[in-house]
């Protein structure tokens, strides 16, 4: 008697049957955030340990030593180097936008071309804006003009800005191309100029898009490491370099885990004070 | 007469323009001071010259930093699609409570900065004895460039008309053929179009992989950082040059199968 063998189609069904049965997609998101839990959030919590000196009588040395003005004023500076980008950023972002919106002609190749930089490499991008500022680069060979930014903070700024700009765009043309087209053509039949239009109507409707552009911009700007490591000097580093140079060069992992967690803590800090005033899930819901 | 002659102006197409200088010029100048016959970046007239682009293929460091480019971004974007897949299907096709909270750790590692993130897993790497070098890098980009891919399948699997699914089972197909024939060809594009979007964030990644190479597994961006340290040369240019060759096909490829 032969035993009759299940063909490979026969068995992918019984395996896709019992797969049905017991794999649910409940389980498929648990995996994905399983992976993020293991690969990211467990690694950034056991940074923990290895930022205080257990064992010796001073086992927050590192937390510190982080108070010292210099850490601080890095802290300081990562937050304020990350509004004024944000603000740079927003203005130009929304001129984009509301060119993409209201007034291009080919929508698809002018929006191709914003998100064009965004897919090359950032230390690219900063390259290119050093040679533009580099007082012997190209740019001041051609026009005799040296900018005189190299290594100021104007320049890091600038260089956030650039680098940044797209993910700002993207955001705020979805909530100016969800506005109903009919409302600015009622404001505009019942009199008000463009001004007014953009004002009363325009703006206001598309506040939700300026608010998730501004938060993704900050959050990324604050913690850039390259913008201030090739555009700025020592005098603009901000909170990722100081670590990055604590555990790189100084090889001192204790305290550069202290930071990174400082810098952590102030950042969830951060997204939940900004989740009472505006609703997060909302505002990534744009991105 | 319609919104789109009404809102604009002449003057408000000026500044468009110079925004548009000011964002793809910097990308622009890489590009042009690459053909100098100078030792320095500077933007060729007539002296028109391919040499640094030779004698970016005689230099081995750069050609292996090139391949170890493209082994970690093809085998990051691999994991990264296949895991952001699952991530996606699993929070389109599901409810439960804090959905729409939890699908945001999703998204940290696009939130935290890769900074934290590279010194974070190097460390964990060492604990769960995990190699540096390949898998170590392969790691790590597969998590850096799995919010991008989950974003980009989600929102494909959206506009997925679940009917025809439905339609395949009642019409007696069983899960396993209904995958096969109807679920995996629509929605194998977003995959392969996240995939992609994988594979250019892990091939420009910097900033954690700094903290992830060992000493023979550089990759170009990390090579590229390294010279603008050291001092500019138009090399810098030729490399960069066939990064972005490389991340813009890849991207437009992607963008062509993501609708």
């Amino acid at each position: 008697m032969s035993v009759e063998r299940p063909t490979l189609g026969q068995v992918t069904h019984i395996v896709g049957d019992r797969l049905q049965g017991r794999i649910s997609n409940h389980h498929l998101a648990l995996l994905g955030v399983s992976f993020v839990g293991f690969f990211l959030i467990l690694p950034i919590i056991f940074l923990i340990p290895e930022s205080l000196n257990l064992g010796s009588s001073t086992p927050f040395e590192s937390y510190r030593r982080a108070m010292d003005s210099i850490y601080v004023d890095a802290f300081v500076r990562s937050f304020i180097f990350g509004l004024a980008t944000t603000a740079v950023t927003l203005s130009l972002a929304y001129l984009l936008a509301y060119y993409l919106t209201f007034a291009a002609r080919r929508v698809r190749i002018v929006m191709t071309l914003i998100i064009v930089p965004l897919w090359i490499a950032y230390v690219i991008r900063y390259f290119g804006i050093l040679l533009f500022l580099s007082p012997a680069g190209p740019f001041a060979n051609l026009t005799g003009i040296d900018p005189g930014l190299l290594f100021t903070s104007p320049a890091v700024i600038l260089g956030l800005a650039n680098v940044y700009l797209p993910f700002a765009v993207l955001p705020l043309y979805n909530s100016l191309n969800a506005i109903n087209k009919e409302l600015i053509d009622a404001s505009r039949v019942l009199g008000a100029d463009k001004w007014w239009t953009i004002i009363k109507i325009i703006f206001p409707l598309s506040l939700p898009g300026l608010v998730a552009a501004g938060l993704i911009v900050f959050i990324l700007a604050a913690g850039s490491f390259l913008g201030p490591a090739v555009l700025g000097g020592p005098q603009q580093a901000m909170i990722a370099n100081v670590i990055a140079k604590a555990f790189l060069e100084n090889f001192n992992i204790q305290f550069a885990s202290a930071l990174a967690i400082i810098y952590t803590i102030l950042l969830v800090g951060f997204l939940i004070a900004f989740n009472t005033v505006f609703d997060i899930q909302e505002v990534l819901g744009d991105i | 007469m319609s919104t789109k002659t009404r809102l604009e102006g002449v003057k408000f197409q000026g500044v468009v323009t110079i925004v548009f200088a000011f964002l793809l010029l910097p990308v622009i100048i890489v590009v042009l001071t690459s053909f100098t016959t100078q030792t320095f970046p500077t933007i060729p007239r007539e002296d028109f010259s391919f040499e640094w682009y030779v004698r970016l293929l005689q230099d081995e460091k750069l050609l292996r930093a090139l391949t170890v480019s493209f082994i970690v971004a093809t085998g990051s974007a691999i994991l990264s699609a296949i895991i952001g897949t699952i991530a996606a299907i699993g929070f389109v096709r599901s409810t439960f409570p804090y959905k729409q909270q939890i699908s945001t750790v999703m998204l940290l590692p696009m939130i935290i900065s890769p900074v934290i993130t590279g010194i974070a897993l190097v460390r964990y790497f060492g604990k769960i004895q995990l190699p540096s070098g390949y898998p170590a890098l392969i790691m790590g980009h597969t998590i850096l460039s799995l919010p991008y891919v989950f974003l980009l399948v989600r929102s494909e699997l959206l506009t997925f008309d679940e009917d025809l699914e439905r339609a395949s089972r009642v019409l007696g197909a069983d899960p396993a053929t209904t995958f096969r024939h109807v679920t995996g060809p629509i929605v194998s594009p977003a995959i392969l179009a996240g995939g992609f979007i994988a594979f250019v964030v892990s091939f420009g990644e910097f900033t954690a992989t700094q903290f992830l190479i060992s000493p023979d597994t550089s990759t170009v961006p990390v090579v590229i950082y390294t010279m603008l340290r050291t001092g500019l040369t138009p090399t810098i240019n030729a490399l960069s040059v066939i990064l972005i060759t490389v991340m813009v096909v890849v991207a437009l490829s992607s963008r062509r199968l993501a609708s």
